[in-house]
């Protein structure tokens, strides 16, 4: 294995692990949550980790009730901060990393409000490929943006999207059917948000198959995400 | 629907895949021919029966006014009474056929066919009566696609049909809206041969009940750019005939670019993949049903871009 190779090896490792935490906090289990319990602040790769994770590192915080530690908003707020200085948006401003960036900023206002005050701005990233792009690429980018699929958050993607609902649902359709789960959970997650989803399209069992079907940590995410914020999936 | 629809294909691309199709089955014809150890055997002859009946069906099809050109018209036209006289010497066969299985639904099937063209065996169809009468006929076993068949080539033959139409539909996957990321290959050929009976094989598009036509418009396009991928050019050619049922017919032109490469360029079109290799008469087993989809498929869709039937 490359040098390279190993170190992006070693890096989804990480995320993985802190994907299973996540999910594990949204179903609401296991300790209440922190970021920085999830990820161990002294490791070199968490604060990449955070920026791939984007506003899915703080969703346990969007729980009713908060399932937050006591104390833990100032930390992981930090490390937040951290990664989002260490991993500033490319220069596309359509790229799924601005978008990303601008989730985990948006997040961290709406749901660590009191320690949100040393953000850096949310860049505005491009949008018009959400009108433009025919419905298998714009089923692959969306499903990229998953993370943004919280209560309260992304509301203008949310209606740019409900107006491409049925492309999306086509989407997970081919996304099932090619055994991409990652791809078919975050559109699944996504659809479960949009309040259009055709009932042909059979979501909640769609959700569940995905779920028997995939192994992966950031799949689970998406689909409990789906379950546990917006009903779907159950 | 979003003003993202792919580009239609142009009526060139649809027409050519067609007429390439054809002229291989016109120098092909005489693979259809039943041997004598064929006739001698039943059992077999059933299996050898199903390529003349698809070639029938799909010949009709194309001898339509208005669907294909008209070199294609004749050409198909001249492959049907060949099938006719010399493959089912004159519905002979079919008769013969039916005195041994009386209760079989395969001679009717490929005979309705030929009956819609004006052909007549008067002994098959007396022959056919008294089965058609029983019981037995009306509760025959079989997937609900085929049982619509079955009711639609009585239709066809002005029989009263031994079973009841739209609850026949009903029972059919198609009729029951599956969820479209459960529909694997052979769902998806069941789908694709329920529309192919409720439209009387395309000639009556209005046959899809709305609320289907909705759910395959929908979906359609997913399952269509899926099989395209994993180069399933049978399965993909059935969706386009379907397609060009709907009444807002994509045309997809990227799809159908695909398709056409795949084609081989005698004209033969490979079930998946790339086209097999070998005895002329196992390559000619092999490719004979995708290359009649891709006829049938060609002519309608062809016919749909011609009449402005793109979405």
């Amino acid at each position: 294995m490359t040098e390279q190779a190993q170190g992006a090896a070693a890096l989804n490792a990480v995320i993985a692990d802190a994907a299973s935490g996540i999910a594990l906090a949204l179903r609401g289990e296991g300790d209440p949550y922190a970021l920085t319990r999830t990820l161990p602040q002294e490791d070199a790769l968490s604060p990449a980790a955070v920026r791939v994770l984007g506003a899915d590192a703080l969703a346990p915080y969007a729980l009713d009730g908060g399932r937050g530690a006591d104390g833990a908003g100032s930390a992981d707020a930090a490390m937040v901060r951290q990664a989002l200085t260490a991993f500033p948006p490319g220069d596309d401003p359509a790229a799924v990393s601005t978008w990303s960036y601008r989730g985990l900023v948006e997040a961290t206002r709406a749901l660590l409000p009191a320690h949100a005050a040393q953000l850096p701005p949310a860049p505005d990233p491009a949008d018009d490929w959400l009108d433009t792009e025919p419905w298998p690429r714009l089923s692959h980018r969306v499903s990229q943006l998953a993370s943004l699929a919280l209560p309260g958050l992304a509301g203008a993607l949310t209606d740019r999207l409900s107006g491409r609902t049925e492309d999306l649902a086509r989407g997970f359709v081919r996304a099932v059917r090619r055994r991409d789960w990652q791809q078919a959970a975050g559109l699944g997650r996504w659809l479960a948000r949009l309040p259009q989803t055709p009932p042909s399209l059979g979501l909640d069992s769609g959700l569940r198959f995905v779920q028997q079907m995939s192994g992966d940590p950031r799949a689970a995410v998406h689909l409990t995400a789906a379950r546990t914020f917006f009903g779907r999936g159950r | 629907m979003t003003t993202t629809a792919p580009a239609p294909a142009p009526p060139a691309l649809l027409h050519g895949v067609g007429d390439r199709a054809l002229a291989w089955l016109d120098a092909n014809r005489d693979h259809f021919r039943l041997t004598e150890a064929d006739r001698a055997r039943g059992d077999a002859l059933m299996e050898r029966l199903k390529p003349i009946g698809e070639l029938a069906i799909n010949m009709r099809m194309l001898s339509r006014e208005g669907v294909a050109g008209g070199r294609q018209r004749e050409r198909a036209t001249s492959l049907l009474d060949f099938a006719w006289r010399e493959l089912l010497d004159g519905g002979n066969v079919l008769a013969k056929l039916q005195q041994d299985e009386p209760f079989s639904p395969v001679p009717l099937e490929i005979y309705a066919v030929f009956h819609e063209l004006g052909h007549r065996h008067p002994g098959l169809e007396a022959a056919l009566r008294a089965p058609r009468a029983t019981r037995a006929w009306q509760a025959l076993e079989m997937v609900p696609n085929r049982r619509l068949g079955v009711l639609n080539a009585e239709r066809r033959m002005g029989l009263e049909p031994s079973g009841d139409f739209a609850e026949t539909l009903a029972t059919t996957v198609l009729g029951r809206q599956p969820e479209p990321w459960a529909v694997q290959l052979h769902i998806a050929y069941d789908i694709t041969h329920t529309v192919f009976h409720l439209t009387n094989w395309g000639e009556q598009p209005e046959g899809i009940p709305e609320e289907l036509a909705r759910y395959l418009e929908l979906y359609l396009p997913a399952w269509a750019a899926d099989w395209a991928e994993l180069e399933h050019w049978d399965l993909l050619g059935e969706l386009f005939i379907v397609d060009a049922c709907l009444p807002r017919a994509a045309l997809d032109g990227a799809l159908w670019e695909r398709y056409a490469a795949a084609q081989s360029p005698t004209g033969a079109m490979p079930v998946c993949g790339p086209m097999p290799e070998g005895d002329p008469s196992d390559v000619f087993d092999l490719v004979h049903h995708p290359t009649l989809v891709s006829a049938f498929a060609s002519a309608m869709a062809t016919s749909r871009a011609l009449s402005g039937g793109g979405a």
